[in-house]
């Protein structure tokens, strides 16, 4: 099976023979593929699939078995993609204590992000009602939209988030996707999603990960080629047949 | 479109310095190690001045016994024993949330994508705590004030190395708890091992009192002890080096730990490379040691006199001693005219020869025992005598010089009567209550600002 690797060569990052091991299982094996400027790419996979150790490999946070990451062909050391990439992780509670309101600033101030920016972002993420609480006292779907709002204040051109639209509802999950939408003008975005419908409605490209395997990647139209599958045929479909 | 840049990383280092503050006064652990700090050296104060004042109505009906009283010893360490209490056994459950609260909640994997390295990060942590270390000095200002108010005398070196012993203790003990954080997955595990090592110091401290050999060596190296030598008001470079030393390891050991996309075993190796530098650069400073007596009854000083004849001497001074290490006539030797020999004359060699002697009940059976015996150049003398006062003519006498003491102004001593039972609602209730309403704010806010 040939994997298309996607992207154009001096693509905005490339990642390549990227692999994983805790202990002695391979959680992530030979991941290559190449972030287009101003997509939003998503990676979809199942839950265990390595989402996460992907993205966090990719930042640097957790070390790798092999792989590197470079920018127009240029290897970057993991302190150097500080400068590239914001990584957003899922599940965390940053200064739960202290007010929305306060965290909130203090993301602004270090990314040096506009007054009317993070005031953008409580509008269009409805956060008013919340800014004098503290974090650790909100319901999972404000603490998403808290943890959005911290993302979206960042500069780096390259944003990636791990499951931004666990607890929305629809309705929210749609609103959120508009406001990515209008983000992704300014920036590309990797987007870790494990619910196949919101990964179609938002995404540009996919890249399919099954028990830390590359699967495929590119538009789904592409993907549905390389599965055998119609042209029409749904994400649900084609990670099915590929998998 | 490229994004504007970000700010400068001074500036985003001062943001998070006020991030870390809010972060810590936000923090109920703070405010209570200060409530029982307060306590603590509010009673320690008290009773020493009792005790003082006892001690100081038979120095003012006998005057001779006037220089006796020193309130560093009267007051001043007994007062910060209650901080050694509080640094030792408190003061760790604070400093590991600075870097075990941010792992715990996930904003350390934030923090580590902002454009500062995670020394920086651990330094601006540090800066933080130490901004708050002077809050925790709140009572032991009280105490200085009051003394002070009370007529009680206050001689600044020996008081500021006081202050700047218990500093080096705190920030050695506050590394040790970042370091814990850094290497723990979760805060009791960081508060047990940091505890491990302040309890484990001052459990080897107390286990090696009164021994010798390698376990006196190293027990002369437990933080306790090295805590200690700075209420004597002997400024040693030693004593600095090895607390600044163990507290640059810890720290730099918590980077390493904290560096993002390290594997275990490069931290390791990471460390154990850092382990060898700092052993190196340590044992080059103790080879190097210089000390300057701060205290203002000179315990730590020879006559001036002596101390320009002893440095003078170019020979090697051999002496052998023949007395157990737990002999009490060794620990009045060691800590009186030894140490100060130790200091003052450039090559001397110490001989400690094994011994018969079987302890405080027991005779010995070796005819030299409680002998110590002199060299220089080939001349030999010897005595029984542990005073400065007949060994140091028979070092003279070896050397063929003759040494006429200088006049020193003799230590007046400060007795002082006087009532410090009245600045007890300070400690007891002042600040307590601060503190409470401190913590209770933090909470009553949280639970004001969940349900309205």
């Amino acid at each position: 099976m040939t994997i298309e690797t996607g992207g154009s060569r001096d693509g905005e990052l490339s990642i390549c023979g990227l692999s994983k091991r805790f202990g002695t299982s391979l959680v992530l094996s030979d991941i290559s593929f190449t972030v287009i400027p101003g997509e939003i790419l998503g990676l979809i996979g199942p839950n265990g699939a390595g989402k996460t150790t992907l993205l966090e490999s990719i930042t640097g946070l957790c070390p790798v078995a092999s792989g590197t990451v470079c920018r127009h062909g240029r290897e970057l050391e993991p302190e150097e993609r500080r400068r590239i990439l914001w990584y957003q992780p899922d599940n965390i509670l940053p200064f739960a204590r202290q007010r929305v309101a306060t965290t909130l600033s203090f993301f602004r101030h270090v990314h040096g992000a506009a007054t009317a920016e993070l005031d953008e972002l409580i509008t269009g993420l409805d956060l008013d009602a919340i800014l004098a609480k503290p974090l650790q006292t909100l319901s999972k779907g404000y603490r998403r939209r808290v943890l959005l709002a911290i993302a979206l204040l960042s500069r780096q051109p390259l944003l990636m988030l791990d499951e931004p639209f666990d607890g929305f509802d629809l309705r929210q999950a749609l609103s959120v996707m508009d406001l990515l939408r209008r983000h992704v003008a300014r920036r590309t975005m990797i987007l870790s999603i494990h619910q196949l419908s919101e990964a179609e409605k938002i995404c540009d490209r996919f890249l399919l990960l099954d028990q830390g395997r590359l699967l495929g990647i590119g538009t789904l139209e592409a993907l549905a080629r390389q599965a055998g599958l119609a042209p029409d045929a749904t994400l649900e479909e084609v990670f099915l047949a590929l998998t | 479109m490229p994004l504007p840049e970000g700010p400068s990383r001074a500036r985003i280092a001062r943001y998070l310095l006020g991030q870390e503050l809010r972060s810590l006064l936000l923090s109920p652990a703070l405010w209570l190690l200060l409530a029982i700090v307060s306590i603590l050296v509010g009673y320690s104060f008290i009773q020493a001045v009792a005790l003082y004042s006892q001690a100081s109505r038979t120095a003012l009906s006998f005057p001779e016994l006037a220089a006796g009283m020193n309130p560093l010893d009267g007051i001043l360490v007994p007062t910060f024993g209650a901080y050694y209490l509080g640094e030792t056994l408190l003061l760790p459950f604070v400093a590991i949330r600075l870097i075990g609260l941010d792992k715990e909640s996930g904003a350390l994997k934030l923090l580590l994508q902002l454009p500062l390295s995670p020394l920086s990060l651990c330094a601006i942590k540090l800066a933080a705590m130490g901004l708050l270390w002077l809050l925790i000095l709140l009572p032991a200002g009280l105490v200085l004030l009051f003394w002070h108010k009370m007529g009680g005398h206050l001689h600044l070196p020996e008081t500021a190395l006081l202050f700047a012993g218990h500093g080096l203790y705190s920030l050695v003990v506050v590394t040790i708890a970042m370091f814990a954080a850094a290497i723990s997955d979760s805060l009791p595990t960081a508060a047990m091992i940091s505890l491990a090592v302040t309890l484990g110091s001052w459990v080897l401290d107390f286990a090696v009192s009164g021994q010798g050999g390698t376990m006196a060596l190293l027990g002369s190296f437990s933080l306790t002890s090295m805590l200690h030598r700075f209420e004597t008001g002997l400024l040693a470079t030693s004593h600095i080096a090895a607390l600044l030393g163990l507290a640059l390891f810890f720290f730099l050991l918590t980077t390493f730990w904290l560096r993002p996309g390290r594997t275990t075993l490069s931290r390791l190796g990471a460390s154990l490379v850092l382990v060898g530098i700092l052993a190196s650069l340590l044992a080059g400073v103790l080879q190097t040691s210089s000390a300057l007596d701060l205290s203002e009854n000179r315990r730590h000083s020879l006559n001036p006199a002596d101390s320009r004849a002893l440095r003078h001497l170019e020979g090697t001074l051999t002496m052998t001693i023949h007395l157990d290490r737990r002999d009490s006539r060794l620990l009045d030797l060691e800590h009186g005219i030894l140490a100060r020999l130790r200091r003052a004359v450039p090559h001397l060699v110490v001989r400690y020869a094994a011994t018969g002697a079987t302890g405080l009940f027991g005779a010995s059976e070796d005819p030299k025992y409680g002998l110590i015996e002199y060299t220089y150049e080939g001349r030999h003398d010897q005595s029984y005598s542990n005073s400065a006062e007949e060994i140091l003519p028979i070092i003279y006498r070896l050397a063929g010089i003759t040494v006429r003491a200088e006049p020193v102004p003799a230590y007046p001593g400060y007795p002082l009567v006087a009532d410090a039972g009245p600045t007890g609602w300070w400690f007891y209730l002042v600040i307590p209550l601060l503190c409470l309403a401190a913590a209770l704010h933090g909470m009553l806010l949280n639970f004001y600002q969940t349900h309205r």
